[in-house]
């Protein structure tokens, strides 16, 4: 691209009129909210939000805030990533909160053992005594499957049967919920074996959601799926011209996005030491949220992995930021409605600035 | 609709093998077919009505006002004998109350209070526990046992509310508050107090982020079990032990009793869904033969610690 923005048309290269990244700008925006409880801790509660003020340790910074930050954002973050690629390709994901609560169900019935964490007797196995202490490979397998198959049934319908994807992804939320309560009518699972615990401890969510973050960022900004997807977001029509099989890459992102939805589900419940119906409910919306704080445009064909890890680290900030100001969760989702409004504002704000400039 | 009912009367009539002039056709009209303790209750009422030969119909208003109000039309139009109501909002029980007294059809409310009581018509009654009891046992127990520890000089902790929509979150908040100002429990102090919407992942992430403000702190009262086990989960993470820490839920579900017995709650709260089920349908039955039966009958909260757990006749198994 940068080699033909040069000399062409009679248009000459200003570097003051090139585009400053919009990730910088919201980056701006969590450095200014995290300055701002720091003021405002020091304040109110005498205490600082980022720094250990604490002298039974010795390290600068607060580090058990700091974890806890991106720890509690960390399992809709990775649904983010997914619900990221498919806004950026004109779409939207509904489902993704449901099949959290579906796969998560169906994952932890197959991931119980004959004991739990006491040591105590599972006497009421989902699925029988012969079904426990599986090898640890056969309920993720299952539970990436389903999540899977909800995403390519996602692609599939909107792809092959031209339905709105709202409307496709609004009944699979419906489905997947339904699928969530029929697993064991409603009764929570638990028990389950040390090695699935395994993957939700300590900081271990957070790991697998900087990991899921590297490759999605480097599949979109470095191959042809990405580059494909920003196309179809940016003008569908243009690019199914242009010979891009629109209706096989809509597939695939659809499948990575429920894919992507099913890993949470794993990590949520292995984290949680259990899985109930209830999981994930609501998750579709901050997930679309943290990728529009982070400058995914819902008209499709702008956005980047990036903004969204960024949106989503504003989130853990409001979070721990009201958490340590002591203010109750009500100010938060307040907080949390006016953040999404005002950066979509900012932002279309700032796009009408730079068509005026251009 | 008419038609299956009364064929599913008569089947329920001959195979119970009573009396067809006796057995009855009870609408039972659920708020939310998903919820685990409502799950008891609705089963506990429904085997025990059916062992006396009676036919139980179950719809499930999915937590829709709207819709329930539509379904106990239903079941009036289609002349069930009987209704038992779990509201979806306490508030919202006046039209229905209304609507089955106009009907002549007994009814009874279940677990959900109508708000204010007096929107429910005369001749109906109301079957449920008291919210004041759950609260107010399990903070004074916590009470005793940190004085027990010695602790009584002074102690700090943390409240873990449930959703503040609903009427058992607001009112179990109000118990503990009131325990702490007592004489004898005002030793302990509530240094923080937040929703982590009844959900364990939601209170594992609020304890942490507790946890890194650094303060001390001794106990821990939760709304329900499933935030007691989200916070026990996070201190334990941090390493806290929790021999140091006195942890407190309501619900007595399974994964919070083996929680007890593993000896990290210390206290929880046990409400009896089966024996709130059956009261409803024994105050029904009363209706429908025209004895009078009190306007409100509370099920008692029953108070859980590891000692009364070994040898709780239903929880001990």
């Amino acid at each position: 691209m940068s080699s033909t923005t040069h000399g062409l048309g009679g248009l000459k290269y200003d570097p003051k009129k090139r585009h400053r990244p919009p990730e910088l700008n919201v980056f701006v925006a969590l450095v200014a909210i995290v300055a701002l409880f720091e003021v405002l801790g020091r304040m109110f509660v005498g205490d600082s939000f980022l720094f250990n003020t604490r002298d039974k340790v010795d390290t600068l910074f607060n580090e058990q805030r700091l974890k806890i930050i991106i720890l509690q954002v960390s399992i809709i973050g990775i649904i983010a990533l997914g619900v990221t690629q498919v806004i950026i390709s004109g779409g939207i994901d509904l489902s993704s909160g449901s099949i959290v609560g579906g796969v998560a169900m169906i994952t932890t019935a197959f991931a119980q053992s004959a004991l739990n964490e006491y040591g105590m007797e599972n006497v009421k196995p989902i699925l029988g005594a012969e079904w426990l202490d599986l090898p640890i490979i056969v309920p993720l397998a299952i539970g990436l499957s389903v999540g899977l198959l909800a995403g390519i049934i996602n692609g599939l319908l909107i792809a092959k049967f031209k339905i709105p994807p709202f409307i496709v992804t609004l009944g699979m939320m419906l489905f997947m919920r339904g699928v969530a309560t029929f697993v064991t009518k409603g009764r929570p699972i638990s028990f389950l074996q040390e090695d699935y615990v395994a993957i939700g401890t300590g900081m271990n969510p957070v790991f697998i959601f900087i990991g899921i973050a590297i490759i999605m960022h480097f599949l979109l900004k470095y191959t042809k799926y990405g580059k494909h997807t920003y196309a179809i977001g940016s003008n569908e029509q243009a690019a199914r011209m242009s010979g891009i099989n629109v209706d096989r890459l809509k597939v695939l992102i659809y499948a990575i996005a429920g894919m992507l939805s099913a890993v949470a589900a794993i990590v949520m419940s292995s984290k949680a030491l259990t899985g109930q119906a209830g999981m994930g409910l609501m998750y579709e919306l901050d997930a679309i949220a943290m990728a529009v704080i982070g400058g995914t445009s819902l008209a499709g064909g702008r956005g980047s992995i990036l903004g969204t890890c960024l949106g989503a680290l504003i989130f853990g900030v409001i979070i721990s930021g009201f958490t340590f100001m002591r203010l109750d969760a009500f100010y938060q989702e307040m907080a949390k409605g006016i953040i999404i409004v005002a950066a979509v504002i900012l932002d279309q704000w700032r796009a009408q600035k730079q068509a005026a400039k251009a | 609709m008419k038609k299956s009912i009364l064929a599913a009367s008569l089947t329920a009539a001959v195979l119970a093998q009573v009396p067809a002039a006796q057995a009855l056709t009870i609408g039972y009209a659920t708020h939310h077919f998903d919820d685990k303790f409502s799950t008891i209750l609705r089963n506990g009422s429904q085997a025990y009505a059916e062992s006396l030969g009676h036919e139980m119909i179950q719809v499930d208003a999915q937590l829709d006002v709207g819709r329930q109000l539509d379904q106990v039309r239903n079941f009036i139009a289609n002349g069930v004998d009987a209704l038992i109501i779990q509201a979806v909002d306490s508030t919202a029980a006046g039209p229905m109350s209304k609507m089955a007294a106009e009907a002549g059809v007994p009814t009874v409310f279940v677990n959900r209070k109508p708000t204010p009581l007096e929107s429910m018509a005369d001749g109906q009654a109301y079957v449920a526990s008291n919210e004041v009891e759950s609260g107010t046992y399990q903070t004074y127990q916590m009470c005793l046992q940190l004085r027990a520890e010695g602790k009584s000089g002074g102690a700090r902790g943390y409240l873990l509310v449930g959703d503040l929509a609903s009427e058992a979150a607001v009112q179990r908040t109000i118990d503990a508050e009131q325990v702490v100002q007592l004489d004898m429990c005002n030793f302990m102090e509530i240094i923080g107090k937040e929703t982590a919407m009844w959900q364990r992942n939601e209170a594992q992430d609020l304890m942490t982020n507790w946890l890194s403000t650094g303060e001390d702190f001794d106990f821990v009262i939760a709304n329900n079990d499933e935030m007691a086990l989200g916070a026990i989960q996070a201190m334990k993470a941090a390493g806290i032990s929790m021999d140091d820490v006195v942890v407190g839920g309501v619900d007595a579900t399974d994964d919070a009793l083996a929680a007890m017995r593993g000896g990290d709650l210390d206290v929880t709260v046990f409400q009896n869904a089966k024996a709130q089920g059956e009261g409803a349908i024994d105050a029904v039955l009363k209706l429908v033969n025209g004895e009078s039966v009190p306007r409100e009958y509370y099920v008692p909260f029953e108070l859980i610690t590891p000692e009364i757990l070994k040898t709780h006749p239903e929880l001990s198994k």
